[in-house]
């Protein structure tokens, strides 16, 4: 009798308990007025740099910086008590993912990702403006080729935080070995080399270096095994002067110097100037071998290069004098690119998220310690660039070498599906299944009837 | 009609018994198919879907990597369902009458990559035959041989890829074969070996015959498998070199995935779908057929 009246007691006790808790909990829910409910927001990102600030920070890992941020904007952030997830997706699954993510009306809030690589989400209505985040203070201390960049017809759909100059890394210890040494620049310049001489320096390599020394070492990355890393390939079809866009958006390709582009990309594969099964091999696979000092020249972009000078330092790789320079060209005028860096907030459809989503993008976009961290790329804030120009020379460099940029993207939709029909030209070829004529005259064809499909589709172009 | 209904009543336990699996299939195989269908008629972008017929279909049909892919599909189903069968036949054939213990080691040996993922297999021939740092070339290399790239030479990536997953499958098939062989009755052995038949005889005109159910079992199972032939081809080729390596599946992962043609792939499933279901239609009469 004792115990059923205890247990019935200690029952009441629990629910009166548990209502009063309740009570309590949502007089503590609301402060000063407002409804703090939780709200969870997901973040993804591709890999950029390792580390918060740095990759030499204990545990350092790509998605450091972005849960930091969101742990930092969370304890600020009144208006909701936000969660922050953040989830790292791997290059080349990024397509694969959003797809099925956003047919199944499950896309991220928000993605941390390269311009160039996002811009068909745009086109398809999938990214919503920012323009109301960004303010006056921003716009100055950012130069507008970066906001012009991430502007699709009037709106801004990215805010800009870093940036990535694509140019060539190469193994300056391979270089002496191979007494290449008048072509060694200095280890703070992005070295500018005319393409004969760069022939030479190709062919010295493949001749001269030592093979007990550097065995199983090739003088040149080449690869096409998919669309990884493929900006590169798209440089080297300008070599000769091929503008590859005309104004009017479409791909001009195929005329006389694309051929010889082309050409010259088969020649020096055929000469043994690079490395073998270019057609089988990925931009991974370059870089690895690249680190293994199994290349002399490779391909790289800052947030790259200081990635594998943080792995030499760290004992990952081996070490050695890695110095940077240009894509060379006919004209002696050096090729180079940039990757503008940036979040965009999706269309979630749920107005609260996508509000926190772009409180959050605004608040990792312009605090003044977080946007210190641009500093792993190049910064686009004029502000960050002069506080770190001291301790990385090699921003000078990119800044110097800023004009002879072009737009590798030509701002054109459907760029994603355009990567995907290169790399099967560039195979066929390697392979010899094709002539340079025959991958230049394809590739203009399919491309353009993708930009014009994906032009018909564009929420930009309807607009 | 009231006939049938006390057999509907004493089945009624039956079909709730299968209540629960049959609403399963219904949701996630039966009303797939269904929407596959549904989506293959239109053109689907992110914020709407366009009915467009046949437009779909009509554009498979002009697109020359959709034929290449079908071609190599038909090349892969075939190679690897015949070296399968044949294979199977023959090693279950050598060893099923021997000693237990070495009809377990071999069935165990062949059994080993069927348990490993496909994604491992796949990542261990790359680094095999990676032209640029894998062992093979490597190897070569150093002997001074002439290095081949096995999987960027076109005429070479086929027999790569076939040999690669029928290494990986085969013992499935030898496990089966084995045991519908050690089921088969000894006394017909016996009155074969006193008519004075040989081994071969006895292997083409008893052991085959009798284990034919088998055979279209394994070659059912190994059509819908190698239709649907993808993860090698992902990890190892990317459908290269210039698509020689493309699979119906790898062209409906690529529109689906990477192309966001999710019209377009549809289709592309619906087609393989077709092709299942008529190369499945013979084999299922054959197999049900009361001899």
């Amino acid at each position: 009798m004792f115990k059923k009246g205890f247990l019935a007691s200690s029952m009441a006790m629990i629910l009166v308990l548990g209502i009063l808790s309740g009570c309590t909990g949502n007089d503590s829910a609301k402060t000063n007025g407002k409804s703090k409910d939780q709200v969870e927001i997901s973040v993804w990102l591709t890999p950029q740099w390792k580390g918060v600030m740095d990759g030499s920070e204990k545990g350092a890992d790509y998605d450091s910086f972005l849960k930091h941020a969101g742990e930092k904007f969370a304890a600020q952030y009144k208006e909701h008590d936000v969660k922050v997830n953040v989830e790292v997706i791997a290059g080349d699954q990024r397509d694969e993912l959003l797809n099925v993510n956003l047919n199944g009306g499950t896309p991220p809030d928000v993605f941390f990702e390269s311009v160039f690589a996002m811009g068909d989400y745009v086109h398809r209505g999938a990214l919503v403006p920012l323009n109301d985040i960004v303010d006056e203070k921003a716009k100055k201390d950012i130069a507008k080729n970066y906001w012009d960049s991430v502007t699709f017809g009037d709106d801004i759909y990215f805010y800009p935080f870093s940036h990535m100059p694509g140019t060539l890394a190469y193994n300056a210890d391979m270089f002496k070995a191979a007494g290449l040494d008048e072509y060694i620049g200095d280890k703070n310049e992005i070295k500018t080399w005319k393409l004969a001489d760069y022939e030479k320096i190709l062919k010295a390599l493949k001749k001269d270096l030592p093979k007990d020394k550097y065995p199983n070492a090739y003088p040149m990355a080449l690869y096409a095994l998919n669309n990884q890393g493929d900006t590169w390939n798209l440089a080297y079809f300008r070599m000769f002067g091929n503008p590859f866009f005309n104004d009017k958006g479409n791909i001009a390709l195929n005329d006389a110097n694309g051929i010889k582009a082309a050409e010259w990309m088969k020649k020096i594969y055929d000469s043994g100037l690079t490395n073998p099964g270019a057609e089988s091999v990925s931009s991974n696979d370059a870089n690895a071998m690249f680190q293994n000092q199994q290349l002399a020249i490779s391909f790289t972009n800052s947030v790259l290069a200081s990635n594998a000078k943080a792995d030499m330092e760290s004992g990952k790789a081996p070490k050695f004098d890695m110095r940077l320079a240009n894509i060379p060209s006919e004209s002696g005028k050096p090729l180079t690119f940039t990757y503008v860096t940036g979040a965009a907030v999706f269309n979630t459809e749920d107005k609260t998220r996508m509000k926190v989503s772009k409180d959050f993008v605004k608040f990792m976009s312009t605090d003044p310690e977080l946007v210190k961290a641009s500093k792993n790329g190049v910064p686009v804030r004029t502000s960050v660039a002069e506080e770190f120009k001291g301790d990385n020379p090699i921003f000078a460099a990119y800044d110097e070498n800023a004009k002879y940029m072009f737009n590798f993207t030509g701002n054109v939709p459907g760029y994603s599906q355009l990567r995907q029909i290169l790399y099967p030209e560039l195979q066929a070829l390697y392979t010899g299944e094709k002539t340079a004529e025959q991958i230049v005259k394809d590739y203009q064809e399919k491309g353009n009837q993708i930009i014009e499909e994906s032009k018909a589709n564009s929420v930009i172009y309807k607009k | 009609m009231r006939n049938n209904q006390p057999s509907m009543r004493e089945n009624l336990t039956g079909y709730l018994f299968i209540a629960p699996q049959l609403m399963l299939f219904l949701v996630f195989i039966v009303y797939p198919i269904f929407e596959g269908i549904r989506l293959s008629l239109f053109r689907i972008n992110y914020q709407q879907e366009t009915f467009v017929g046949l437009e779909n279909y009509s554009r498979l049909f002009a697109d020359p990597v959709f034929l290449q892919s079908t071609i190599n599909t038909v090349i892969f189903v075939v190679c690897i369902v015949a070296l399968t069968v044949v294979f199977a036949i023959f090693v279950a054939s050598a060893i099923f009458d021997k000693n237990a213990k070495y009809v377990s080691f071999i069935r165990g040996s062949y059994y080993i990559p069927v348990m490993v993922s496909m994604v491992v297999m796949s990542m261990v021939w790359s680094f095999l035959l990676n032209p640029a740092n894998g062992l093979i070339p490597f190897a070569a290399r150093q002997l001074e041989m002439v290095s081949v790239n096995f999987l960027g030479d076109k005429s070479l990536v086929l027999p790569v890829i076939i040999f690669i997953t029928f290494a990986t499958n085969i013992g499935q098939a030898i496990i089966l074969y084995v045991a519908a062989m050690i089921g088969v009755p000894k006394d017909v052995f016996e009155a074969a070996e006193v008519d004075g038949a040989s081994r071969m005889t006895i292997i083409f005109k008893i052991l085959i015959p009798l284990v034919k159910p088998t055979t279209i079992y394994i070659i059912i199972m190994n059509i819908i498998a190698v239709l649907k032939i993808f993860v090698v081809i992902q990890l190892l080729t990317g459908g290269g070199p210039n698509n020689a390596s493309t699979t119906l599946m790898y062209y409906l992962y690529n529109n689906a995935f990477k192309y966001n043609q999710l019209g377009m792939a549809s289709a592309v499933g619906v087609i393989m779908f077709l092709i299942t279901l008529l190369l499945s239609i013979p084999q299922l009469k054959a197999m049900f057929k009361k001899d």
